[in-house]
Parts: structure tokens; sequence; C-alpha cells
């Protein structure tokens, strides 16, 4: 039985598994670094995905986290209707509630001001 | 004017999607701006269509740069990069790049799809690139779509590499509900929802798509691909399309194959039988001037009359359609005369190639067909070569410049 763990790109996680010699080869993979006391950060799709390929053989599979930009909620990629076609391969995306506000653009606009704000001053 | 261009954002917060990318790149310029400069340029990836160019230029207008920008169309040996950029980094002297009113402007400069320098032909290139980001006197942003780890090796080492990804199909919602908002113009979800799907996160085509939507493409149209369609079916959507815009976009999608186009409407409307006499006589007086200026393209090289093709063509679709004139997915008789006549063609220029050409000069019998042999027969003394040159009219239908 296969069991789906959610993660987060950039953001440490632990494996719950003993890892045994598997633990080089995912820490050998591009994009994936392991900081002690935290656990691994996978930065793209393409090491989550080169990592998948090895957590699989011990029934644990990763699945990307991605957040609501506007909202900063859990996007729900399980229900999307584009989940066919996504990549899944960004941080953030719009969730269903936001996308289908009427002034989700102003809204957008301003978290992005605020985000960037913060390096400008 | 392009929507791409039209609504292009003039600032980093207006460009949607790659939150991350656009803090990274930020930073960069910020740490640059501060005089800690830790790395030297910039090399951002990903695909086309995302927001690459977009958010260098949005960068670019909101610190007060202004950009100089070497494409793929530019030449780009390391020679003409020190011609073009290196003094600019040494001099700062900028008029003949910028003219006067950006003068007292700071440079940027930016290098887009520098996967494109050709390792033979832009000879050191990428070097000069390098080395024109390592003395660190202008900020030097590079873009690629996919760097080469082995010929891109030494860009990758120097410059911070930030990628890109394309945006998710709500991110392309988002911008096209903005797109709408600033036009004014009130779609539905569904067609919005529709455009996103058949984008798959490339921004840049999502705004097209939306652009020839409004114009009065239909979206079944758009859902499929509207560059070079076969010429069947590119007939069949014309012949069924009630609208000069959406012909306009067919037409401009499938450029090559106009000139088909155009001779079987011609026959189309010398066959048809269901419309009035005078309305035929009409449509024929269009089809001569049409028929002239293409003459005048093929044979007298005259290319800037290709606007009136591109003029004129439409309206002759739309008429004849309006008219009653129906495509009835037949070859035309034109075509097979022209298929004989072009194999006999294509012998000749073949057993030529062979015979003169194959070996002894560099380039393939595409080459020689495409340009050598037209350039070669254009460029021909009349008076010198009579029955060359009367054998190049027969061949490629090209007379020699007057001379």
């Amino acid at each position: 039985m296969i069991q789906y763990m959610k993660i987060s790109y950039g953001v440490p996680f632990k494996i719950p598994r003993k890892l045994g010699n598997l633990f080089k080869e995912i820490v050998k993979i591009k994009g994936v670094k392991y900081i002690k006391q935290q656990g691994f950060v996978i930065e793209d799709k393409s090491s989550l995905d080169a990592v998948n390929r090895i957590l699989i053989k011990m029934g644990l599979v990763l699945v990307p986290k991605i957040y609501c930009y506007v909202c900063g909620g859990e996007v729900d990629c399980e229900n999307c209707e584009f989940k066919d076609i996504c990549k899944k391969d960004v941080k953030y995306c719009i969730c269903k509630k936001c996308l289908s506000s009427h002034d989700i653009v102003k809204k957008y606009a301003e978290k992005q001001r605020l985000a960037l704000f913060k390096f400008t001053k | 004017m392009l929507w791409t261009e039209k609504h292009r954002p003039k600032v980093l917060e207006d460009v949607i999607g790659n939150e991350d990318a656009k803090i990274e790149l930020l930073k960069w310029i910020l740490s640059w701006e501060g005089g800690k400069r830790s790395k030297p340029g910039i090399l951002l990836t990903g695909p086309p269509g995302i927001g690459k160019t977009t958010a260098v230029h949005a960068l670019a207008n909101e610190f007060g740069f202004h950009v100089i920008e070497l494409n793929a169309s530019d030449l780009r040996t390391s020679q003409r990069i020190y011609e073009r950029v290196g003094y600019v980094t040494h001099t700062m002297t900028l008029d003949s790049f910028t003219g006067d009113k950006n003068i007292n402007k700071r440079v940027i400069l930016f290098f887009d799809e520098i996967d494109g320098i050709d390792p033979k032909a832009d000879t050191g290139g990428l070097k000069a690139v390098v080395d024109i980001a390592n003395r660190k006197e202008v900020p030097v942003l590079a873009a690629a779509n996919v760097p080469d780890p082995v010929s891109h090796k030494e860009l990758l080492k120097s410059f911070k590499v930030v990628e890109f990804k394309p945006l998710t199909p709500r991110q392309i919602i988002l911008l096209l509900k903005n797109i709408a908002l600033s036009e004014n113009l009130s779609i539905s979800d569904e067609s919005l929802n529709k455009i996103a799907y058949i984008s798959r996160g490339d921004a840049r085509l999502a705004v097209n798509m939306l652009q020839e939507f409004t114009a009065g493409v239909k979206l079944d149209y758009i859902s499929s691909p509207l560059e070079n369609l076969p010429l069947d079916i590119l007939m069949k959507r014309l012949n069924s399309s009630n609208s000069l815009a959406e012909i306009k976009s067919l037409l401009k999608s499938n450029s090559t194959q106009i000139e088909d186009v155009f001779y079987i409407y011609f026959d189309m409307i010398l066959k048809s039988i269901s419309i009035r006499f005078e309305e035929k006589i009409r449509l024929l007086e269009e089809c001569s001037k049409l028929d002239t200026i293409f003459g005048l393209i093929n044979k007298k090289r005259h290319f800037y009359m290709f606007r009136y093709i591109t003029l004129l063509l439409p309206w002759l679709i739309y008429s004849a359609n309006r008219a009653g004139v129906v495509y009835d997915g037949r070859i035309p008789e034109y075509r097979l005369r022209l298929f004989i006549f072009n194999r006999g063609k294509r012998g000749e220029l073949s057993s030529l190639y062979e015979t003169y050409f194959k070996g002894r000069f560099h380039f393939s019998y595409r080459k020689f067909v495409l340009y050598v042999f037209p350039l070669t027969c254009f460029y021909l003394d009349k008076d010198e070569f009579p029955s060359l040159v009367k054998y190049c009219k027969n061949t490629v239908g090209i007379y020699p410049l007057n001379r």
C-alpha cells in the first residue's frame, strides 16, 4: 500500500522511514538538500520526481503542497478543474474561492506589492 | 497592437506568477545597487512565454534602468557584442542606442535567448557575455529556455540562475481577467477556462488567444492550433467563416499557404454556378488585382507588395463566402497542373545541383533550391547569358535584374 505525504517546495521535511543506503541516493539528486535537525528540502518538481522514483520502492510518494498566493490557504489540487494538465511545479497558485471573487486582480496585486515591498524597504 | 505588448506589465508587482523568482530578481538588483555584487550576472531560465523578458523590462522600468537588449535576431559573435555593448560598459555613451531622452538613464544589458548563441556562427559570444558581466560595470541579465550544461558551463558557473516556471491554469485565468478588466470586456468563465486549458501555462499564447477570441475567432477554432493547418482544413475553415477578423487571423497563421488559398478561391469563384453573374464579375476583378500582385512578388521580387495581399485577400474570401461560393473539398485542376509542372522543375534543378554544385560548395540541395539558384538567376546579366536567362525564367519564373 502506497502512503502519500504532502510537502512544500523549499520547506524542510522529515521522511518517516528508515532510509539506510537510499539517503545517499536522495541527497545526490540535484535540487535536494539535507539540513541537519530539519530534514530534506526539495526545490522543484523535477527534483521531487527524482526523489519519488526512489521512495516509491519503500511505498512512499511525496505530493507537493501548493498554497493560495492571495489567502495563504492550501489549494485543493485534488478537486481542481485543471488537475489533469497542471504540472504542480509551483509553490503558489490561487484557490477557487479567491479566483471567483470579483476583486481578485486587485487582491493579487496588493499581495505582490507587500511581498516585494519587504525587500525594497 | 498586440495585447502581449499593450498589456506588458510596467512594474514587477504586475507580473503574474513566478513569485519567488521575481523576489530573487529583486534581491539581486538591490544587492547590485548596494554594491554587494556576489554574482556578476543573472540567468533566467524557463520555457518561452512565461514572463522572463517581461520581468526584466518591468524591473528595469521600476529602478530607472534603460534596457539594451540583444536577442536571437542579432549576430552575437564576441566582436559584435563588444562593438555593441563593450564600449557602453566603459564609456557609458548611449546616444547610439537610446537617443537623447534616455541619455541620463542607467543601463541594464539583457541578452535574450542566450541559448540561441551558436557556438560556431557566433564565435566567442558566450565568453564575451561572461567577460562583460565580470567587469561588474553594468547589471547583466540573460534569459534562456534550456541552458546546456556543457556549452553554457561558464555562464551557469558565473551567473546566478533563477528558474521561471510555467504559470498554473488558474494564474493564466487571473492574467486574462486582468486584461479583460483593462479592456472593459466581459468574458465568460467557460471561455477563460478553455483558453487556460489550451495554453498550458504559456502566458503569451493565452493572451494572443484572448485577443483572437475577442476579435471574433470562435473558441472551437482556437481549441486546435491555428498555425500550419493542412490546406484542406484551412480551406474548410476559411470557407465556413463569416467573420473578417477570423479570416485575417487564419491567413496570418498560415501565411505560407496564402498563394494556394488564393488560387483555390479563384478556381471556386470561376466554377461557382450558384452566385449572380454581376457578383461573379466583381469577385473575378478582385482576383485579377491579386493575381497581378502575386505576379509582381514572384517574378519581380517586389516583396513590399505583400501588404496589399494581406489587405485584399481576406476581403475577397469574405465577399466570396457571403456571395455563396462553396469549397467542395476537391483539389482544383490548377494544383494538379502545378504538381506535374513542379515535378519537371524539381528534376531539372536536382540534376543541375548534382552536376555543378554537389561536393564543390558547402550548401545543401534545399539551400540551393531556395536561395542559391534563385539569387543567381536574379543577378544574371541578361545580355551575356541569354539562354541561361531563358532557362532560369522557365525554371523558377524569375526575371534577371534590370541593369
